[in-house]
């Protein structure tokens, strides 16, 4: 009789996730869930999906946590050394393009969807997204994951242009706790990383005080 | 070809295409030690306390009581190891020797930090392939680490970690108990509780609790912190065989005559098959 | 198509094959995605995602002396990794000279539990008299063989004392072979205690030596305590409890025996 062993303990680890970033005049803000799974167990309940790639550029992660994990290490690195030769701040758009060379030409081994957003003082606020393909798209807001399937409609219709940053976080919150209460593979914390000229700052909203305005 | 085995790095390939042809024909490749395991860490004030059970099993049937579990990485830094034995045994000895290596070069006390980007980025190479599920765990000028490392290569930071097949016996323990700040004894006391909670609740753990414990003075490693599983009952009076037990077939007369020359087996001689 | 593989893993996701995820389960059609053999029909039902048979392990074993049988089986009932009860019993006391022991998949050993005791029932009213050891075992064959195409998933052993007072066992495969022995066992710790029972009741590998005597009740009460004890050392399906039957001409008497709970 052989023992049978539990799913989780061999299927990769993913991120079934809700993420999403949107521009504002002068910045962006980002945001994501907090909830990793292997299977149906939640591997972390507090992690940290929105990953620095620079002083103001940032990256939300979606897919396969061991590709995004290595494929983020990768793109700092190689940014950094960007930054060093240029001798000031790279652009967003330079993240996005080095994100999108590994997704496209590694696609067939990766399962990685990644928004890349940020600051800098050419373009200001900007949001690309790489979906699994190796597509580099930029938008003025960006959803991700399996949670956002969930938010499409909410997100459309919710969003005007010349937001402030106020009420883009206030967008993101929303939109981001309407993904986690649908998405069985999100879930947790929400984690909001606003960058703007001056740098980026944090915020954490943890899980018993999410909006909940849609429940009327 | 020309190349000693042993002076080659990374894995030996040259008999996969015999061998998938042969698994295509029918013929069963070995299966590897699989060990049903729990492992766990928590992190305290000034350091981290590690934990594993010490059943390793092959299929339903146990293959070690009392093996261990926490691997030396440095003087700093140990790791727990759960999923296929050779894969954690291996991967642990090799970090340990490129940290040594490495700490050499840079003349500095090694991180925990780059022992789990060595982890990681061996692990995201092999896609998955060398299953090691690991807890990682020290403490360097930073202060205590903990970190889970899964087979494919992605790594989360934790105060409390646990891993292998009674990974959620154990985290339902922490879940329920762990707090911030707690001191060394509560830590220890923690993972023990989690650790038995492997033991007692997933059967493929057993056996004693094994102890790391981790501080900016050093490690201590404590191999059964707590014996549970002792034997119980033995049949009183025991086995006895005395000499002869065994029949001799007919004919072999003549081997016994060659083997004179070899040492006499005496009563005092006897197996001891009291276990 | 190995009708006897256990599987108890829960497949993930149905099949994204509308052919086969429309279709319901169909009685008697297993599939086994593990044998080689068994090549599944592209249009086949979705009983190739049902796996009707678990094994949720555990031992069993009657030994018999002159004069006595022990029958015992431990309590713990596994599932994949998980302990789903420690304390479950498997030995059924089928008459005052007659006691049944069952491993494998439990809702099975229920099953024939009841059926046996329902069969036993019957004939007590029709015979007004208890079912003999002899009739009880061949009356379990044919039980076990009736099903002989989706069996009772169910490994028995079942000891007594039959109508001249002297204690027999005997062991069945999964649907009804059977045969009268001194000694026998079944279950995950099989291979583990089978050894042991040949050479310490059976006298199995040993030179044949008059002085020695048939293992009486109380010194084989303690060898099936210790073969319990070790087998639940190495086999993992095994622990927490083990019933112990004693069957005499007394009657039946069971002991609760504690066995390690890891």
């Amino acid at each position: 009789m052989t023992p049978i062993q539990p799913e989780w303990t061999s299927t990769e680890h993913s991120m079934g996730t809700s993420i999403m970033a949107v521009a504002f005049d002068g910045g962006v803000v980002m945001g994501a869930d907090s909830r990793t799974t292997t299977g149906s167990y939640i591997a972390n309940r507090v992690s940290d999906k929105i990953t620095p790639m620079h002083d103001k550029i940032y990256c939300c992660r979606s897919g396969s946590a061991a590709d995004t994990q290595i494929i983020s290490d990768y793109v700092r690195h190689y940014l950094s050394m960007h930054a060093i030769e240029l001798s000031e701040e790279p652009d967003v758009a330079t993240a996005a393009k080095i994100f999108r060379t590994f997704c496209y030409y590694n696609k067939g081994q990766l399962m990685a969807g990644i928004i890349v957003a940020g600051y800098d003082d050419k373009k200001g606020g900007q949001v690309f997204t790489i979906p699994l393909g190796g597509a580099l798209v930029q938008q003025p807001f960006a959803i991700g994951g399996s949670g956002s399937s969930y938010i499409y409609g909410f997100c459309d219709s919710n969003y005007k242009e010349g937001m402030t940053k106020e009420e883009c976080i206030t967008f993101v919150k929303n939109a981001l706790s309407l993904a986690m209460a649908r998405d069985g593979s999100s879930g947790g914390v929400i984690r909001l990383v606003i960058i703007d000229k001056s740098g980026s700052s944090r915020e954490f909203h943890p899980g018993n005080k999410l909006p909940e305005f849609w429940q009327g | 070809m020309n190349t000693p085995e042993s002076a080659r790095g990374g894995f030996c390939f040259e008999n996969a295409i015999r061998n998938s042809v042969l698994s295509a024909n029918g013929y069963k490749a070995p299966t590897a030690r699989k060990t049903g395991t729990t492992i766990a860490g928590v992190v305290f004030e000034g350091g981290v306390v590690l934990g594993a059970d010490t059943r390793a099993t092959s299929g339903a049937t146990v293959f070690e009581k009392n093996c261990q579990k926490i691997h030396y990485i440095a003087d700093n830094i140990m790791c727990c190891g759960a999923g296929t034995a050779a894969d954690t045994e291996h991967t642990t000895q090799l970090i340990a020797s490129k940290i040594w290596l490495h700490a050499l070069a840079t003349r500095r006390k090694p991180r925990v930090a780059t022992a789990l980007s060595m982890l990681k980025h061996m692990l995201f190479r092999y896609q998955g392939y060398v299953s090691a599920a690991l807890v990682l765990g020290g403490v360097d000028f930073h202060g205590p680490h903990l970190y889970t490392v899964y087979p494919h290569g992605s790594t989360d930071r934790l105060p409390y970690v646990s891993m292998g097949s009674g990974s959620l016996a154990a985290m339902a323990v922490f879940e329920a108990n762990y707090k911030d700040g707690l001191t060394l004894e509560d830590a220890k006391q923690l993972v023990y509780e989690g650790i038995s909670g492997g033991i007692f609740n997933d059967l493929g753990s057993g056996g004693n609790v094994d102890l790391c414990i981790i501080t900016a003075d050093g490690q201590e490693l404590i191999r059964g912190y707590a014996k549970e599983n002792e034997r119980k009952y033995r049949r009183p009076g025991g086995y006895k065989f005395p000499s002869g037990t065994t029949p001799v077939v007919p004919g072999s007369e003549k081997f016994k005559e060659q083997s004179k020359d070899f040492a006499l087996v005496t009563e005092q001689d006897g197996m001891d098959v009291s276990a | 198509m190995s009708i006897l593989q256990p599987n108890a893993s829960v497949r993930g996701l149905p099949n994204a094959d509308p052919r086969v995820a429309s279709s319901g389960f169909k009685l008697g059609e297993h599939h086994d995605p593990y044998d080689p053999l068994d090549v599944a029909h592209p249009a086949a039902p979705l009983s190739r995602h049902f796996h009707p048979y678990e094994d949720n392990g555990g031992t069993v074993l009657s030994v018999s002396g002159g004069d006595y049988t022990i029958v015992a089986s431990d309590t713990r009932l596994g599932s994949g990794y998980s302990v789903p009860t420690r304390y479950v019993s498997r030995v059924i006391k089928l008459t005052d000279k007659a006691v049944l022991a069952s491993s494998g998949m439990h809702t099975d050993i229920a099953i024939l539990h009841k059926v046996l005791r329902i069969r036993l029932t019957q004939y007590r009213h029709r015979h007004r008299k208890e079912m003999s050891l002899e009739a009880i075992s061949q009356l379990l064959s044919t039980i076990l063989y009736y099903r002989r195409f989706q069996p009772y998933y169910t490994f028995n052993v079942l000891g007594g004392i039959d109508e001249n007072g002297q204690g027999w066992s005997y062991g069945y495969d999964a649907i009804g072979s059977h045969e009268k022995v001194r000694a026998v066992c079944s279950g995950s710790g099989q291979y583990l205690l089978q050894p042991v029972l040949d050479n310490q009741v059976e006298f199995r590998q040993m030179a044949a030596d008059p002085t020695r005597k048939e293992l009486q009740l109380e010194p084989c009460v303690e060898l099936v305590k210790d073969a319990f004890t070790s087998t639940c050392e190495r086999d993992i399906y095994t622990g927490d409890l083990v019933e112990i039957c004693r069957i005499t001409a007394k009657g039946v008497e069971m002991e609760k025996f504690e066995l390690r709970a890891d």
